[in-house]
Formats: C-alpha cells, sequence, structure tokens
C-alpha cells in the first residue's frame, strides 16, 4: 500500500452521541466485537499491537480508534483472536454492537478519530545478517510482540529486493561507512574487527571502492524507495548519517581509515542538502577519532565537553481528523517520556529542514527528539536514541529483557510505526 | 563551564568585592553583581569600560572572560586580551586568561608566545604549559595539548615534568602503553596520584582491559604490579588482583600496610564469594602485620570473611589466633566465638558448637542471642536431633523462632503443629529464599488431610539433610498413598521438581504428569509450568510451548500464569536468553 492509495473513509456509523466507558458484553452471549483498551488498563501495551497485527494477518478486518482510550484497537472477537490474546497476556474488553455504537460517538465528538487497518505491511528490517535480535531496539521489539519481519541488507538492498516491502527500519547503521567512528577508539575489538571485514567483503562483493561508497549507494537506493511511496522508520545513529550519506554526494566525508583519504576540512560548506530527507546547514566533525557526525544531535553522547544531559521529552498532540498520521505516530498512555542516549540522540531544531513535522521535543530545549515528514510519495519518520529502555546504552550492556517494561511507551512509539502503513486513512483535509 | 584558573579568581573576586561593596560602589563591584545574577550581557560591558580605562586590570579581564563565556562571544575578547598583554606583560593572570583565549580562537602561535613569556616570568612553573594544554583540551584540540607539555619539558629541562597531565592525554587517546609510563613517572613523584591514575584507566573500554593488564605486567616493576593488581581488582578479578599484589608487597611493616588497606578499599564492595574470599586473604595479610587489638579485629574479619565466602577451615585458623591471645579484648573475642559457633555448626560439628554457644551466651546482646540460637538450632534440625533443636527455640517468640518451630515439626511428621507454626511466622522471616520455601511447604500442608505422618517429615528431614535421591523414593511411595487432591499430586509436583532438579529428566516428566490432576487444579498449573521449564531447557521447544499454552488457556487465572508467559516469550525467543 502507498500513502497516496490510501482510500477515503467516512465517518458513517458514528451517528450516535453517548459518552463514557462502553458497556462490557460479558453474559450476554459472544460479542462480535473486542476492544483493545490501551490506557493504563492494558496488562501489556507492546503485545497488544502484537495481537492487532496478526488480526490482520487472519485477514480481519480492525480499526484503530486514535486518542480513544490512548490508541485503542478494535478487533473482531474470533475465538482465535481471543485465545491469542489470552496466550499474549493483553487485557481486551468484549463489546456488543450498541456499545460500539456508543464508542463511535465518543470518537465522533471529541478530537479522535477511527482508522482502518486493511493490510498486513510487509516490515523490512535492515540489520547484518548475522545480528541478534537484542542488537537493535525494533527488532526487540518485533520480536517481543511477535510481529513478523524480514531481514535485509546491503545485498538485498542494491539489488532492489526493497520494492517488495512497505516498511522499512533502519537503526544503528553508519551509512557514511565509517564503523560508528568506533574505528580508533575500539581499534582491535573483536567485534569492530568483524564489523569492518564484513562490510568490506561486501563492499568489494557488490563491486564498490570502498565502504563509504557502498552504504551512499544503499542510502540513495532508501531514499527511491521512499519516493516511490515506501515508509522509512530510522532510530539513533541510522537517521544522522543517512541524511549525511545522501547530502554528501561527491564530498569526502569519511576519515581515511574508511576511504584511505582523509575528510574533505571544508566537508561542511560543500553538502547538498537538498538531496536529505531532514536536516540542513549542519557542521561535520572533523576528528576521526571523535564518535559524534556533526552538530545535527544536539546531546553529543560521545564527546565529553560537549554533552548534554538526559531530560524528558514530550509528545505533540494533533488533530486526529485532520491530520490522522500523526495523530497516529504519537498515540500513547504517556504524555512525557523520559529521554534515552543513541549515538544521535536527538536533533537540533535548528538543523531542521522547513516542513517537517515535530512530534516530539523537550522543553525548554533546542532540540527535538522524535520528527517526521514526506518525500515523493512515501513518508519518513526518525526517532533519536538506541534503546528506550536503556537511558545510557554502553556497548557491552546486558540486552533489554522487554518482559520487564511491558507498558514501555517509548517502545510504544515504535510500534505505532510498524502499525501506521496498515492504516487505511482518509485524505488530509489541510 | 568555568575552569580551575577563572574560578580561583573567582572566589578571591567574591571576597574582595564582599568587603568593597560597603565601602564605595566601584564599576567592578557592579559588574560583578550583575555577574552573579545572570546578567553577563551588562556584565561584560562593564568589564570592558574599565579595560578601556586600565588594560592590564586582570580582574576586569578574568571578568570579562567569565561573562562572555556564558554567552558563548569569548572569541570578541581578542582584542582586549592584546591591549592588557601589551600593559600588563609579566601578570600572570592576564597571560592564563590570554592563553586561553588565544587557544579558543585557534591562535597556536600566539598561545605559545604567550606561555614562552609566562615561563620567562616563572622559569620553574609548570602552570604555564598546563593552562595551555588543558585550553586545548577543550578544545578537543589533542595534538596542541601535546605540544604544550613536550614544550613544557624542555623549558623545564625536567623530562618528568608534567606527566600527570601527559598521561591523561596518552589515556584519553587511548595509548595505553604511553600512559602506563607517564603514570608510573607520575606516582613516583607523589604516590598520592594513584587515586587519579586508578580512576582514568579504570575506564578502560572492556575489550582493551587485557592488553593494559599486560602492559602493567611487562614493566616487572612494584609500582606497576601493585596497579595492575588493583586494576584487577577493580575489573571482577578480587582474588588474581590480591595474587598479583601478594607478589610485591614490601617487607617494611608500615608500607606494606598501607598497600594492603589500599587493595582492601578496592574490594570492600565486592560482596560475592570471591570478593569476600579476596578480602579475607588481605585482613588476614593485614593482621600478621599488627599487634593487640587492630591484630585482634582483622583476624575476626577475616574469618568471618572465610567462612562468607565458605572457606571454614581458614575461618577457624584466623580464630585460633585470638583464642591463643590472652590479652584480647572481650568484645572481639565475643564476636570471634560467634564466628567460630557459626564455623562449627557448618562443619557439623554440633556438639563443640552447642558447648562454645552456652559458654558465649550471657556474653551476647539479645538480638544477637536470638539468631545464633537459631543458627545452632537449625544445625541440629541437619544433624537429625529435632527435640534438641526445638529445645533451644521453645521460648522464641520472634517470627524467625517460629519459622524454626515449623520446620522441626514438620521433620517430625506433625502436619498440625507443623501448619499452625508456619503460618504464624508469615511470609517474611529469614532470607527470601527461606520465606519463599516457608510458603510452599504450607502450600503442600494444607492439601493433607492427616494430623500427623511421620514418613513425609522424615522424607523431607531427608531432603534438607541433602540427600536428594532418597528423600525423591520416599516422597513418591508417599505421594501414591495420598489421595490426588488431599497431597497425592503436591507430592509428585515435589518430586518431580527433585528429580528435574537432579538432571533425571524422564523420571521427573513423568512425576510431573502424574501431578498434572484436575482434582488438584492449582496444582496441576504448577505441574504444567514446570513441565514447560523441564521440555525448554531440555530442547524440546515445541512440547514445551504447547504445554505453556494449555496451562495459560486452561488456567487462567492460577498465579504461575505470568511466570507461564514469561517462559512462552522466551521459548519463542521474544525476549533475550537467559
Amino acid at each position: 500500500m502507498r500513502r497516496r492509495d490510501f482510500l477515503r473513509w467516512g465517518a458513517a456509523g458514528l451517528t450516535v452521541a453517548a459518552a463514557g466507558r462502553p458497556r462490557v458484553a460479558w453474559g450476554r452471549g459472544r460479542a462480535p466485537w473486542m476492544l483493545v483498551p490501551m490506557d493504563e488498563v492494558q496488562a501489556d501495551h507492546l503485545k497488544a499491537y502484537g495481537l492487532a497485527f496478526r488480526s490482520l494477518e487472519r485477514g480481519d478486518k480492525s480499526e484503530w480508534f486514535l486518542n480513544y482510550r490512548n490508541g485503542s484497537f478494535l478487533l473482531p472477537a474470533s475465538a482465535a483472536a481471543q485465545r491469542d490474546a489470552s496466550l499474549a497476556g493483553v487485557t481486551t474488553v468484549p463489546i456488543d454492537e450498541g456499545a460500539l455504537t456508543e464508542v463511535r460517538a465518543e470518537i465522533q465528538q471529541n478530537n479522535m478519530d477511527a482508522v482502518p487497518l486493511e493490510k498486513v505491511p510487509k516490515v523490512a528490517v535492515y540489520v547484518p545478517p548475522n545480528a541478534t535480535p537484542w542488537d537493535d531496539a525494533v527488532t526487540m521489539v518485533l520480536q517481543y510482540a511477535g510481529i513478523t519481519f524480514d531481514k535485509i541488507w546491503d545485498q538485498e538492498v542494491i539489488t532492489d529486493r526493497l520494492q517488495t516491502f512497505d516498511w522499512l527500519h533502519l537503526h544503528h547503521e553508519d551509512f557514511t561507512g565509517q564503523y560508528s567512528k568506533f574505528f580508533l577508539n575500539y581499534s582491535g575489538a573483536p567485534w569492530l574487527l568483524e564489523m569492518v571485514d564484513r562490510n568490506q567483503r561486501m563492499a568489494k562483493q557488490l563491486g564498490f571502492a570502498n565502504v563509504p561508497a557502498l552504504k551512499r549507494a544503499v542510502a540513495e537506493t532508501i531514499a527511491a524507495f521512499v519516493e516511490r511511496g515506501g515508509f522509512l522508520f530510522a532510530m539513533c545513529t541510522a537517521t544522522e548519517t543517512l541524511d549525511l550519506a545522501l547530502a554528501s554526494v561527491g564530498v569526502d566525508i569519511a576519515a581515511s581509515y574508511a576511504d584511505g583519504t582523509p575528510m574533505d576540512p571544508n566537508a561542511s560548506q560543500k553538502m547538498h542538502w537538498e538531496r536529505a530527507f531532514a536536516f540542513q546547514n549542519a557542521r561535520l566533525e572533523l576528528s576521526p577519532a571523535i564518535a559524534v557526525y556533526s552538530d545535527i544531535d544536539g546531546h553529543q553522547v560521545n564527546a565529553a565537553d560537549r554533552r548534554q544531559p538526559l531530560g524528558t521529552f514530550k509528545l505533540f498532540n494533533f488533530s486526529a481528523k485532520i491530520d490522522p498520521v500523526a495523530t497516529m505516530l504519537v498515540q500513547n498512555h504517556r504524555e512525557v517520556i523520559p529521554d534515552f542516549y543513541g549515538l544521535t540522540t536527538s536533533f537540533m531544531k535548528q538543523s531542521l529542514k522547513p516542513g517537517v513535522t515535530i512530534l516530539a521535543d523537550e522543553a525548554g530545549a533546542p532540540w527535538a527528539k522524535y520528527i517526521h515528514g514526506e518525500r515523493g510519495q512515501g513518508t519518513w519518520t526518525f526517532f533519536g536514541g538506541h534503546d528506550p529502555e536503556d537511558p545510557q546504552h554502553q556497548i557491552g550492556n546486558a540486552p533489554t529483557d522487554l518482559s520487564l517494561h511491558p507498558h514501555s511507551p517509548g517502545y510504544r512509539l515504535i510500534l505505532n510505526n510498524v502499525l501506521f502503513p496498515a492504516a487505511k486513512k482518509k485524505e488530509l483535509k489541510t | 563551564m568555568i575552569d580551575r584558573g577563572v574560578r580561583v579568581v573567582l572566589v578571591a573576586l567574591a571576597a574582595a568585592s564582599g568587603v568593597r561593596a560597603q565601602q564605595t560602589p566601584d564599576p567592578m563591584n557592579r559588574a560583578f553583581d550583575l555577574e552573579r545574577r545572570g546578567g553577563y550581557a551588562a556584565a561584560a560591558e562593564i568589564y570592558r569600560t574599565v579595560l578601556k580605562e586600565r588594560p592590564g586590570e586582570s580582574a576586569a579581564l578574568s571578568g570579562l572572560e567569565r561573562s562572555l563565556q556564558p554567552l558563548n562571544r569569548l572569541p570578541e575578547m581578542a582584542g582586549d586580551v592584546s591591549r592588557a598583554v601589551a600593559a600588563a606583560p609579566t601578570s600572570t593572570a592576564v597571560l592564563g586568561v590570554a592563553v586561553r583565549v588565544w587557544t579558543l580562537v585557534k591562535q597556536p602561535d600566539s598561545a605559545r608566545a604567550v606561555v614562552e613569556r609566562w615561563a620567562a616570568v616563572e622559569p620553574q612553573n609548570e602552570a604555564p604549559f598546563q593552562e595551555w594544554g588543558m585550553a586545548a583540551l577543550s578544545q578537543r584540540d589533542r595534538e596542541t595539548a601535546r605540544t604544550a607539555y613536550q614544550l613544557g619539558r624542555a623549558r623545564l629541562k625536567r623530562p618528568k615534568a608534567l606527566s600527570v597531565e601527559m598521561a591523561q592525554l596518552a589515556t584519553l587517546e587511548g595509548d595505553y602503553a604511553n600512559a602506563v609510563t607517564e603514570w608510573l613517572v607520575a606516582l613516583r613523584t607523589s604516590p598520592t596520584y594513584m587515586a587519579g591514575a586508578l580512576a582514568m584507566l579504570g575506564q578502560t573500554p572492556n575489550d582493551r582491559r587485557g592488553s593494559l593488564l599486560g602492559i602493567l605486567e611487562e614493566r616487572r616493576d612494584s609500582l606497576a604490579f601493585r596497579m595492575n593488581a588493583l586494576l584487577s581488582a577493580r575489573w571482577g578479578d578480587p582474588i588474581g588482583g590480591f595474587k598479583k599484589l601478594a607478589k610485591v608487597v614490601p617487607r617494611a611493616n608500615r608500607e606494606a600496610v598501607e598497600q594492603l588497606q589500599q587493595f582492601l578499599e578496592e574490594v570492600r564492595g565486592q560482596n560475592g564469594h570471591e570478593g569476600r574470599l579476596a578480602q579475607a586473604m588481605v585482613l588476614e595479610g593485614l593482621a600478621q602485620r599488627m599487634t593487640g587489638a587492630p591484630a585482634s579485629r582483622n583476624w575476626v574479619e577475616a574469618a568471618q570473611a572465610y567462612a562468607e565466602a565458605g572457606d571454614q577451615s581458614s575461618a577457624r585458623r584466623m580464630l585460633a589466633h585470638i583464642a591463643n591471645d590472652p590479652a584480647t579484648a572481650q568484645e572481639v573475642a565475643t564476636s570471634a566465638t560467634t564466628t567460630l559457633v557459626g564455623v562449627l555448626v557448618e562443619e557439623g560439628k554440633m556438639d563443640d558448637a552447642d558447648r562454645q554457644f552456652r559458654a558465649l551466651r550471657a556474653a551476647l546482646t539479645e538480638d544477637d542471642r536470638d539468631q545464633l540460637t537459631r543458627r545452632v538450632s537449625e544445625g541440629w534440625i541437619r544433624a537429625g536431633r529435632l527435640e534438641r533443636a526445638e529445645s533451644l527455640v521453645v521460648a522464641d517468640s520472634s517470627i524467625e523462632g517460629l519459622a524454626v518451630r515449623g520446620r522441626t515439626r514438620l521433620f517430625r511428621g506433625d502436619i498440625t503443629g507443623a501448619t499452625k507454626f508456619l503460618r504464624a511466622a508469615g511470609p517474611f522471616a529469614g532470607s527470601r529464599e527461606a520465606s519463599t520455601e516457608r510458603a510452599s511447604l504450607l502450600a503442600l500442608l494444607q492439601t493433607i488431610e492427616e494430623d500427623s505422618l511421620p514418613a513425609l517429615g522424615a522424607a523431607l528431614l531427608q531432603l534438607e539433610r541433602r540427600d536428594s535421591a532418597g528423600a525423591a523414593a520416599t516422597l513418591e511411595a508417599i505421594a501414591k498413598s495420598l489421595p490426588s487432591e488431599g497431597g497425592g499430586a503436591e507430592l509428585y509436583l515435589l518430586t518431580g521438581r527433585i528429580r528435574a532438579a537432579m538432571d533425571q529428566s524422564v523420571d521427573a516428566e513423568r512425576l510431573l504428569r502424574a501431578a498434572v490432576e484436575p482434582k488438584a487444579p492449582g496444582t496441576a498449573a504448577a505441574a504444567e509450568l514446570e513441565l514447560g521449564r523441564l521440555w525448554a531447557t531440555g530442547k524440546r521447544p515445541t512440547d514445551a510451548v504447547a504445554m505453556l499454552e494449555h496451562l495459560i488457556l486452561t488456567y487462567p487465572t492460577s498465579a504461575v500464569v505470568p511466570q507461564a508467559r514469561r517462559l512462552l516469550d522466551s521459548v519463542r525467543g521474544g525476549v533475550p536468553p537467559g
């Protein structure tokens, strides 16, 4: 499904004026519907997304009630869905047609909307073939929620397998081809040696002169995927480096250890920001030894004298009926969420292109945390930071066990993005 | 961030302005007040006005630097700095500001010229070079920092000068060989740098630690060995660290004690088995080098640490030192005997333990006495002397005492009495492990209809005495004799768990399946969870998933459902292993 292909969806049926919680239908025979509340009563917010996803996989027609009980889902109460909910430990409320009419009326009268979920998005995650799920927040939460996905890497991207997917996620890949700029500080570390070797072999195999050249080509292909209507979601350093790779055509921004020549000292002045998704006019970090790419990131976690402390970020409120896309992306039971570091933690507002939608930022700080925009027929969403439940995230830390964080508001934002391509959307009124 | 030099001037200025403010208002006071209230731009203007009249006024120049820094406008100071240096070419305060500003605006030649001038004013002082290096590092310019320090060594004609700065620079660059060399030089100048050296080197990434320790090893130098020992301990190898230290502890008592105490502080917070063992070894080393009360205290602490690490014979060896010393203070002797009783209980020497305890009990505080009484009582339980065990706690009405009485009744087969005391003890007595075990026992006992079942008590005592195989055989036989809902299913479950813990998976599966009994649904759910665990660890994930799904769907309100879901996630790969 492509963004421009979204069909009109009217508010038919939203006619009865009533407010409050739906009447539950226990004891009156099997109710035809199952509401998956996403407010504080939900026992496992993350698995609730998996439940909705698998319902789609079974061919059920579902709905996403934006802003209704913090973004609840309405699923047909089939035996399979009930079994699935019980096994996953997801809280559901059976409701009958009468109660559903009341819900729809409440949605109609408030800043809420009901968005049909109709198509199972085909999900791809860009990770090296040998990566474990625990290396990446998105694969971790997809695995936990039980959402199926394919792993792809450079070879699949370059050979244009991307067109078989609806949604692509990028995590902490360094699209400048500089191995996350860990090359000097972690030289000799087995994991780094393996990363360098794997990337160099892939570059050679695909006929590129070096890793930065390969990664730039991958970035270009990803940009083309979005142009054609794909959904892109990126986190951590993939956000910043994807744009740096795209904007640096004809400019050497890679250190000599990556491509054999030093970085152009005047690279910042030569960048072609019109090619980037989100950022512009950034100043690039010239030192190859500092694991920082530019001044796009507000937190600068690896620059001791520039590092900023973590605060909290606040989700913006959007009009559900006018701007359902942004509304979908911020569905949550928490408005204010503790921040978390990544190689790229946040995005300086001064570096954002005009037209970029800020979905969340830190009050009083010059940076945004969560941003969204369109490109061609597709959309992209960038979320700063590495792991919402591991705020300091350091190399060698134990992986996050999401069964200990079933209500994680940060991970919910990731899952909003996964389900967003399943939604059938009304044409925007603005 | 206001750096060290600026901060010193700020404090001095604060003191001075406090006095002057009461006399005549002058522009410097006004500027300083504005600065304190955060009016940096206005303060900077006043400092500038002062500098127009007196360009070499160091307080105004420093004030201007402090005010422009938070405004991110320091580069504007270049002109003020040039005029100040021309007006006061020998003022070290002015020269300090000049070094920082020239470094900030990337004028290394100017910065160097000022440093040279400052060095000419104070030819033996390291400060000009330190200031330059620090200013460069604050700009992440390591090359200039290195130039500053090397120039310092050349000008001072002391190749070992500025070694701390060179060591920090090398550490920042990950050049551990040079870092070690420089730290060793610095430490020979002043041993007080050891804490700083450990703090910096201690942050070495995991994957570089081995090579750093290797570099220290190669130096074959007692100072390097000590650093090696301390870093090894810091990085999770306290015993290895102690062994390295032991090779180089000097003969001289005072130095040896200092070094051992420094190591003890390093491992003090490590309370695992290895940490406690290392602490015991260091305390023993300290005790050997001391006399009188300090030695006695260390012998006792060493004994306690050895005992907690499970090395009872070493604990006893430590205590012998105190027993042979008639000068030992009463308080220390009491502590030593308490430790000794604990050691004897652990060794199963109950007659000796009991005798020592009876001789000691009058000297103990009430809390210590009760605690030791229960420990001895537990020892008698493990020895099978249940009446003796109960006689010790019969007057103890604390929840811990009630728990011990409940256990003695249980092992005698008195189901009613055991239930009464264990229930009275509640879930909070003793350790978490003990309270969990008590809750499980209560769950078992509550299903049994008989008031007395000596065979069950005997079997559970076998289990307590670590005869798992004998206990399992007896418990299975008892389970067969009881109705499913009257304790039979619970006993099959317990026996199945014991067999699973013994890696006897076939028997465990047979017994757990027997525990899945519709007449005892609570037990059935727990048994299905155990079967799920057994198959998950036995590489039968498909069977485990089917069993766990059955459990969740069949017993949705069971207390074990959350555990079943977690295990299901784990088997399906939804959460990290472990």
